[in-house]
């Protein structure tokens, strides 16, 4: 809800369904509906017959669906607008810059170093406190510094289609699996996603059977998603932490705030895992840490203040 | 899975240093689309590269570029698409940009020009489905209407228009003006202006499309129209803005 408050034109506001396809999905609704009442989520089961009449493509033969608040946002400009209110309350933000190594004082980091790829420009940045906010890279990173996050890159395959199948945002009324979410977006309909660890999240060389998994999973929701032709395919790393198995669906989606106190190192933290949708609330968590370190008595104001546009993002691009 | 061998001819360019062209060569799937042979080549090859992209399905625009001289998006553009197997791919920035660095290019203008518009990027969605792209139906795929839920007075949907800069950079009135609207903002004040009935601010976007640098400037060469990846149809937008403008002249002339 904090997002429609302070993003309100960024967001298509369609409400999703979560439906029934199988016994299974059918046997996991009391849970689901019990967990939306625990979390104030506003669910209300609706016939069959009505959210075909919503969802004309919807699979006609399933047993339940339940309406959600939900909403779709595009995460490029969603970081756009982020980066731009940053810049606007003082941040510089320096895009195509690598971050190559820390400067130590003792085991203190006090600084980065940096190459620019758009110049070759080699630079240092002085520092009271080095956040690590490098997503699926965090532990990357982190080497670097010489210590390390319990975050291992997860990589997911999505697909989207060549048309809008669906308004609102589809989801298999089940736990999370492979191929059990249709996000509309714009004139596509996107089907995600699976989900399996990678080494390098620089390059991520997706299984075709990946692509065929989410087509025919997506057709238990849309049956005429194999009629469609695709307009991409793409997959990306997330930052999930390790804490229980090695499976990648079985990774928290949580995320956490390490602060290398504890392994020798002050001066760095490492703020990981998450999804985009929580970005903002992981930004506060951390800033309050390093308010913390830095004796800074101030609130977090990023709940209720809006974000400025997008556009003016590249205000101060130029070189 | 079936592996292609492809030749990328990418420009290269680093302030205070010549402009140049550098060719790399990647072991690649048939299905891959231009956008993951750029990334091969930046994580294999030259992590000094530099090229724009978020989204890779057509959503953020970011990044776009010229392929083969024709402006794209390549990560909805096949290898298979653009590669005869004997010539290089070629891949150069956009052209009516500042370039940056490689195949980046200074969008800030571009993006102020946008704000000027005021258009919002969400807009009402039509009450059937499926939506597409180019308005074209899919094979086999009956467009059907939709109800509304009863919490909703209407569905949204994003703006087609992904502010990507390819029709400013297949422009030809942007090589002669550079401070024309350009296609895009031209496409967003039409965009702006049916979304409102308010007098005021239709008398600002219609000021704003009158000026010196609006659609009067436009040579009619329709190419934004042809290379818009999101069917936008700039140039049609245009034409009707020219229409609602004569008409309002018309009008104020008879009415003295």
């Amino acid at each position: 809800m904090t997002l429609r408050k302070i993003m309100p034109d960024l967001l298509e506001l369609n409400d999703g369904l979560f439906v029934a396809v199988t016994e299974s999905d059918l046997a996991f609704k009391e849970r689901f509906l019990e967990g939306c009442a625990a979390c104030n989520i506003r669910a209300s089961e609706i016939s069959v017959a009505h959210a075909l009449a919503l969802e004309p493509f919807l699979n006609s033969a399933i047993l339940a669906a339940v309406q959600i608040p939900d909403g779709v946002f595009e995460p490029f400009r969603f970081c756009l607008a982020f980066l731009a209110s940053a810049q606007q309350n003082g941040a510089v933000v320096r895009t195509f810059t690598e971050v190559t190594d820390f400067v130590f004082g003792g085991r203190d980091l006090i600084g980065v170093k940096t190459r620019d790829h758009r110049t070759g420009k080699d630079e240092t940045i002085g520092a009271d406190v080095i956040i690590n906010a490098a997503g699926p890279w965090a532990g990357e990173i982190a080497g670097k510094a010489g210590v390390s996050v319990p975050e291992v890159p997860t990589a997911g395959v999505m697909v989207a289609l060549d048309c809008r199948l669906n308004n609102m945002v589809l989801n298999r009324l089940n736990k999370p699996s492979d191929g059990d979410i249709v996000v509309p977006q714009r004139a596509t309909s996107v089907i995600g996603t699976t989900s399996w660890q990678v080494e390098d999240p620089d390059l991520i060389i997706i299984p075709p059977e990946h692509v065929d998994r989410m087509i025919t999973q997506g057709e238990q929701l849309l049956p005429v998603v194999r009629k469609v032709p695709m307009r991409a395919k793409m997959a990306v790393a997330r930052p999930l932490i390790a804490r229980s198995g090695t499976d990648a669906r079985d990774l928290s989606r949580t995320f956490e705030c390490f602060d290398h106190m504890r392994d020798g190192v002050s001066g760095f933290v490492t703020i990981t895992g998450g999804k985009t949708t929580t970005a903002r609330a992981m930004a506060e968590r951390v800033s309050d840490i390093v308010c913390q370190k830095l004796n800074v008595k101030a609130e977090c104001r990023t709940r209720d203040v809006p974000l400025t546009s997008y556009r003016s993002f590249f205000k101060s691009q130029t070189l | 899975m079936n592996a292609l061998t492809v030749a990328l001819e990418i420009f290269r360019y680093k302030p205070g240093h010549p402009m140049r062209y550098d060719t790399f060569t990647v072991e690649i799937e048939e299905t891959a689309h231009v956008i993951d042979a750029i990334d091969l080549v930046w994580a294999r090859h030259d992590p000094t590269l530099t090229f724009r992209r978020a989204c890779h399905h057509s959503s953020c625009g970011s990044c776009a570029l010229r392929i083969n001289g024709i402006e794209r998006l390549p990560c909805i553009t096949r290898i298979t698409d653009v590669c005869d197997g004997k010539t290089p791919i070629r891949l150069e920035p956009l052209r009516n940009f500042p370039i940056v660095s490689d195949l980046v290019v200074d969008v800030s203008e571009f993006f102020q020009r946008m704000s000027a518009t005021g258009m919002t990027i969400t807009c009402e969605a039509e009450d059937y489905l499926p939506l597409t792209v180019d308005s074209f139906a899919v094979a086999d795929v009956v467009p059907k209407m939709v109800e509304l839920p009863e919490n909703l007075s209407r569905f949204n949907r994003f703006e087609q228009c992904i502010e990507c800069g390819i029709c400013m950079s297949a422009c030809p009135t942007m090589a002669t003006d550079r401070k024309f609207l350009g296609p895009a903002g031209l496409a967003a004040i039409y965009q702006a202006r049916h979304k409102t009935d308010d007098p005021v601010t239709v008398k600002h976007l219609l000021g704003l499309a009158d000026g010196e640098h609006g659609v009067w400037r436009c040579h009619s060469a329709f190419e934004c129209t042809e290379a818009c990846p999101q069917a936008v149809d700039p140039a049609g937008k245009i034409m009707a803005l020219r229409r609602e403008l004569a008409l309002r002249r018309l009008q104020r002339l008879f009415r003295k």
